[in-house]
């Protein structure tokens, strides 16, 4: 079931330019005003001088307190076994508690339509809350990947 | 495809329980109209008395003459007089009976459904439903045979010009705000557990049990049972009292009965009364203890008084947990002797899970979602947080604080996914129904696999 919103042409094409070109770092996507698209509202240039963290940390901290979002974000870590460094493209589904109810439902049945089109997400988070979405149970998530 | 208006599609929404039809206009925070389903009904034999109950009396005879009514299916040669609403079988009447077409969660019988609809959509919300799309709810274990008709119900009995049937558990997780969920609905007569994934539900792993109406007739037992400090409680209804003396706690009740309406009693409407009463003791004193249970914990909690409308009283103490704890543990012995006893919420649970898909059993147990009004029973969120904590250390409920979410949150769901602008391409028109008709029934079976 879904609630026939589309995603924006643009929102695809932000997401091939990061998995393709490495072009940016991460993308916040967010529905449109009128809820009929799901639109970009933020894209960022990858830089490598940056911290991996210090990245995810910025990508969290734009994601509202009391309203859903969707994130895609390059992963860059280091695996545990030593084994060198990886790279996970993680979707994030951010719907807090804290937001209204008509919100959450908007973004939760409209999340496939952008979902679909992302080919090639390795990981999927779905983060209520900030604790979720903490960069530790995201690391530990893409760790988990082989 | 026809345009309904642009965004401006005022569709209504229609949620149909065991207990009660809920209805209201999308967009809307809760339903503006909500009547009970049950419903009175006389087989009639001359038009005489209670013309004054204008509003339970619109629906009047003709609606559902020609087929079978109610569960115990009146002749079909007599002429049926429906009671629907607030004053429908909570009034009493010579000779009433009392009807509901829900069972186990699905429509059983579809006879009264058009006439209980339209009472809740004309005479409550005083719309005409020839002019909105109407979105109707069901339960995840529907058949298509049951959403078929209720298609035929709503275009060829309404007129309506769009039509949509949105799962419970799907519309309750989107609520939520997750597209994948295992959503946790304990109702008036059915307690559910589905798992949905990216917005659809895993057929496979749906479990559901009639443990709400165990619980139910448990307490029904347990207080028409004498103990050792009372005798057998009487569930007698205040329609049927007319009047009655404070007397201290646990002492015989002195009342007078109405003799005159006694006679007049039908045992579906006993039957329905006796309910009522038992439903209003869980609601008031009924809780769970969050600790599983240990006797001598128990007989601590506080005592809770509860006056019943033969003016008998008493403080129940370890009765009233007793009754949640049937949502959690049977009995061993019971388990025994009966072998069909509905399964208890950490059963369904388990069988659910164990259906999923073990990639998935992670990120359902950290997304469980739980609702409906059963779930509103104090103690019970608690006690499910402590049960699962135990054998999942990673999983999370979330419960809407509000009860009006919790209760109505199919409802509520529907109403926000109804109210979409960009919903409207989903809508089945009424055209496309009438072009599709013999198609329809593959048609909605395919949506078996979607919804």
């Amino acid at each position: 079931m879904a609630s026939g919103v589309q995603a924006d042409e643009d929102c695809v094409k932000a997401f091939n330019d990061l998995k393709l070109q490495r072009q940016y770092k991460y993308i916040v996507y967010a529905l449109s005003p009128d809820n009929k698209s799901i639109v970009v509202s933020e894209k960022v240039q990858q830089d490598s001088s940056k911290p991996n963290r210090e990245f995810y940390d910025e990508f969290v901290a734009k994601l509202p307190t009391d309203e859903p979002r969707y994130g895609i974000f390059d992963f860059e870590f280091e695996k545990e076994d030593g084994s060198g460094k990886r790279n996970r493209i993680v979707f994030v589904n951010w719907a807090p508690d804290t937001s209204g109810i008509k919100k959450k439902m908007v973004y939760s049945s409209s999340k496939d339509a952008l979902r679909r089109g992302l080919v090639g997400v390795q990981v999927d988070v779905q983060a209520t809350d900030p604790d979720e979405a903490s960069y530790e149970n995201v690391l530990e998530k893409c760790d988990r990947l082989r | 495809m026809v345009n309904y208006g642009g965004d401006e599609v005022s569709a209504l929404v229609l949620d149909i329980g065991t207990s009660s039809i809920r209805a209201g206009y999308a967009g809307d925070d809760a339903p503006k109209a909500i009547i009970p389903t049950s419903f009175g009904y006389t087989e009639d034999v001359n038009e005489e008395a209670d013309v004054s109950m204008t509003d339970a009396n619109k629906e009047s005879e003709g609606t559902a003459g020609d087929a079978s009514v109610g569960a115990n299916a009146p002749s079909s040669s007599k002429k049926v007089k429906l009671y629907i609403g607030q004053h429908g079988p909570s009034l009493f009447r010579p000779n009433m009976q009392v009807g509901n077409p829900i069972s186990n969660g699905l429509v059983e019988d579809f006879a009264p459904i058009p006439a209980l609809v339209r009472n809740v959509l004309e005479d409550n919300l005083r719309c005409n439903p020839a002019e909105h799309p109407i979105l109707v709810t069901e339960q995840a274990w529907n058949t298509a045979d049951r959403r078929e008709r209720m298609a035929e119900i709503m275009f060829e009995e309404f007129q309506a010009p769009a039509f949509y049937i949105a799962n419970t558990g799907v519309l309750n997780a989107f609520a939520a705000g997750k597209g994948t969920a295992l959503v946790i609905d304990i109702g008036h007569s059915e307690a559910s557990v589905t798992p949905v994934v990216d917005g659809f539900v895993l057929r496979k792993g749906l479990a559901h049990s009639s443990l709400p109406q165990f619980v139910r007739a448990h307490a029904k037992h347990m207080l028409s049972t004498p103990t050792q400090s009372r005798q057998a409680i009487q569930l007698l209804p205040h329609q049927l009292i007319a009047n009655k003396r404070p007397v201290a706690d646990t002492v015989q009740p002195i009342f007078t009965l109405r003799e005159d309406r006694v006679a007049a009693v039908t045992p579906t409407w006993r039957q329905w009364y006796e309910d009522h009463e038992v439903d209003e003791w869980i609601m008031s004193v009924a809780a769970v203890v969050d600790q599983g249970w240990n006797e001598q914990l128990v007989a601590q909690r506080p005592q809770r008084p509860y006056e019943f409308p033969t003016g008998y009283n008493q403080w129940f103490g370890v009765e009233r947990f007793m009754v949640g704890e049937q949502y959690f543990t049977h009995a061993p012995g019971l388990v025994q002797s009966n072998p069909n006893i509905p399964k208890t919420i950490p059963n369904l649970i388990a069988q659910s899970l164990s259906a999923s898909d073990p990639d998935l059993r992670a990120v359902l147990l950290s997304n469980i979602v739980l609702c409906g009004g059963g779930s509103l029973l104090a103690g019970l969120g608690d006690r499910l947080h402590n049960e699962l904590a135990r054998n999942f250390p990673h999983m999370k409920i979330h419960a809407p604080g509000n009860p009006t979410e919790r209760r109505y949150g199919g409802w509520l769901g529907g109403s926000i996914l109804a109210s979409l602008g960009t919903f409207h391409q989903l809508w089945i028109s009424r055209e496309e129904w009438q072009a599709y008709y013999i198609p329809f029934s593959l048609y909605f079976r395919n949506m078996d696999g979607l919804s």
